[in-house]
């Protein structure tokens, strides 16, 4: 078992807080063509912040501050202050901002913060936006031009994720990262070493379905096509194959991010005042009931279970919803056993069965039990702190049935989505559709 | 007592040096920080003090290192797997276990041996010592 952590027991709001608009770029390898090639943080951020200003039927004029999410501005971006270089790409010179950075959490605690802002009473409507290139490095010295990131570039910094007294020391934490939770299910749940591969499996193959049906997702190609391209008959014989070979113990390379270039943007207001901003905007604001957050560093055995296991007692602790009420659940899966192991611990899957709801394909978006309906960090795509308000974004589609192709089966009224990263925040909320 | 500002880091490492393996002990409720930092995270009291460890242990999970979870220096250690293990005092913590491969982690868990015991080892790394843990001779 997890080891017994420090809790935190959070407060309701002191005014209701929403979602009305919404806006996500394309997930990219922009340096890869060239009609993308070029493109800036300015120009990424603020196409996102204008089409969620845009959606929610606001002005930057309406806007009083926002938040500005990327998860190394340094290494990509060649910046230490990032907010303040972008802010009149979309109307907003002069008004204050912040920037933060959880790393592959960033864009969940995106979330957290623009809430605070409002629930606390001291702004009305804020904007929440994150930024990443996270396929390429700006070149220094020129003014727009980025190159390819390398792989050992991508390793090198993240290293920088993990604590330098003790963790990087120990050589563990930072390697457990990738299989540590497949690890703690088979244990747990006493599921076979197959079970175990062809669940992670399947969670990629429905990953790239809901991608396949995602106009913004990075890889659309099904792997069912793939399979057939390279001779195979049955796709999970290909997924089992040495052209989806094991990266780690567990872990295939299937189940890796496809880390990317994008962005993506939210506006959040007052509740008492949707009326007010949203104007003669048709769609329904969605409400953030609460979030809950937690943290542990690599050293802690299991973290981001036992991290999950705390926000999720959280989030539902302070909104009084119950598991069977979630219609629809997204998790930061940059590696993908994270889907599994956190609907599980959300109750969104029963205890123990999760994996078979994976593989029967019951949690693709035409399931009964939709999990990650953008296609994931494995086909959407992963530009690491813009990925977690992707999520949003999809979420918020889905529930109004704007998803196109990709909706799902029943109208989703409430939904948690559960960001993980930085080695390793958590941070978990429910949404529900406005009455 | 009052809160010191000291170099809790670097005489962790010096100790190693010295062959002693240390964490903070809560002179309050006892608990053993490993390794050692300012706070008992048990009970949140600040008053600590050195102790050394005994080095026993237990392991209670183990992941096999593979292609991204493993570096060309980590060959060294020779047959190893990460894992959570507890040490005698009571702190867990994320370590490398010596001892262990492919083969032998099918034995232990065909034959139910988690928890498994293990010790503490000192091992020298490029330029300075840390802690792995070996599996306990059967």
């Amino acid at each position: 078992m997890p080891e017994i952590m420090n809790q935190t027991h959070p407060h309701p709001y002191r005014r209701g807080v929403s979602i009305i608009g919404v806006g996500c770029t394309p997930f990219m390898y922009t340096v890869d063509k060239e009609e993308t090639n070029g493109l800036t943080e300015g120009e990424l951020f603020g196409y996102a912040a204008l089409k969620a200003m845009e959606d929610a039927g606001v002005s930057p004029k309406d806007v009083d501050f926002y938040f500005h999410g990327e998860a190394s501005p340094l290494n990509g971006s060649n910046y230490l202050t990032p907010n303040i270089q972008i802010a009149n790409w979309f109307g907003m010179k002069g008004k204050a901002s912040i920037h933060h950075s959880e790393a592959c959490c960033t864009g969940y605690y995106a979330v957290e913060e623009a809430v605070n802002a409002v629930a606390s009473g001291k702004y009305d409507c804020v904007l929440t936006g994150c930024v990443e290139f996270g396929d390429s490095l700006a070149v220094p010295n020129h003014p727009y031009k980025r190159e390819k990131m390398t792989m050992e570039k991508f390793l090198q910094t993240t290293a920088w994720l993990y604590d330098r007294n003790y963790t990087r020391s120990l050589m563990a934490g930072q390697e457990l990262i990738y299989d540590d939770a497949a690890e703690w299910y088979k244990r747990t749940r006493g599921i076979t070493d197959q079970e175990m591969d062809d669940t992670l499996n399947w969670m990629c193959i429905n990953n790239r379905r809901n991608a396949s049906v995602n106009e913004l997702a990075i890889e659309r190609r099904t792997y069912e096509s793939i399979a057939k391209e390279k001779g195979f008959e049955n796709v999970i014989d290909y997924m089992r194959s040495p052209y989806n070979p094991k990266m780690g113990d567990f872990l295939r390379a299937g189940g890796l991010e496809l880390k990317c270039d994008g962005a993506a943007a939210a506006i959040i207001c007052a509740t008492d005042l949707v009326d007010k901003f949203m104007g003669n905007k048709s769609h329904k604001a969605v409400e953030v009931l609460g979030i809950g957050c937690a943290a542990c560093e690599a050293t802690t055995p299991h973290f981001e279970v036992t991290a999950t296991e705390e926000a999720i007692r959280q989030v539902y602790e302070l909104t009084g919803v119950k598991p069977e009420e979630i219609d629809i659940f997204y998790a930061n899966d940059f590696i993908i056993t994270s889907h599994l192991i956190a609907a599980e611990i959300a109750g969104y899957l029963p205890y123990g069965e999760g994996w078979k709801y994976i593989c029967e394909g019951r949690t693709a978006y035409d399931g009964d039990k939709p999990i990650n309906t953008n296609g994931g960090r494995t086909s959407f795509g992963h530009a690491h702190a813009a990925s977690g308000l992707a999520d949003l974004y999809e979420a918020v589609r889905q529930m109004r049935g704007e998803a196109g192709e990709g909706q799902v089966k029943r109208l989703p009224k409430t939904a948690m989505l559960r960001g993980y990263g930085g080695a390793q925040n958590i941070c978990t909320y429910i949404i529900r559709t406005a009455e | 007592m009052a809160i010191k500002l000291e170099k809790v880091v670097q005489t962790f490492y010096e100790n190693l040096e010295e062959g002693k393996i240390t964490g903070r002990k809560c002179l309050k409720c006892g608990a053993v920080e490993f390794p050692p930092v300012y706070a008992c995270n048990k009970c949140g009291c600040w008053d600590m003090e050195w102790v050394e460890i005994s080095g026993k242990a237990r392991l209670h999970s183990i992941v096999m290192p593979a292609a991204l979870s493993s570096k060309p220096e980590y060959k060294a250690l020779g047959k190893y797997a990460y894992g959570e293990v507890e040490i005698e005092e009571g702190a867990r913590l994320n370590a490398v276990v010596r001892g262990i491969n492919k083969k032998k982690r099918a034995e232990m868990l065909e034959k139910g041996l988690l928890p498994a015991p293990c010790h503490a080892s000192i091992y020298q790394r490029d330029g300075y010592k840390t802690v792995v843990f070996d599996l306990d001779e059967e």
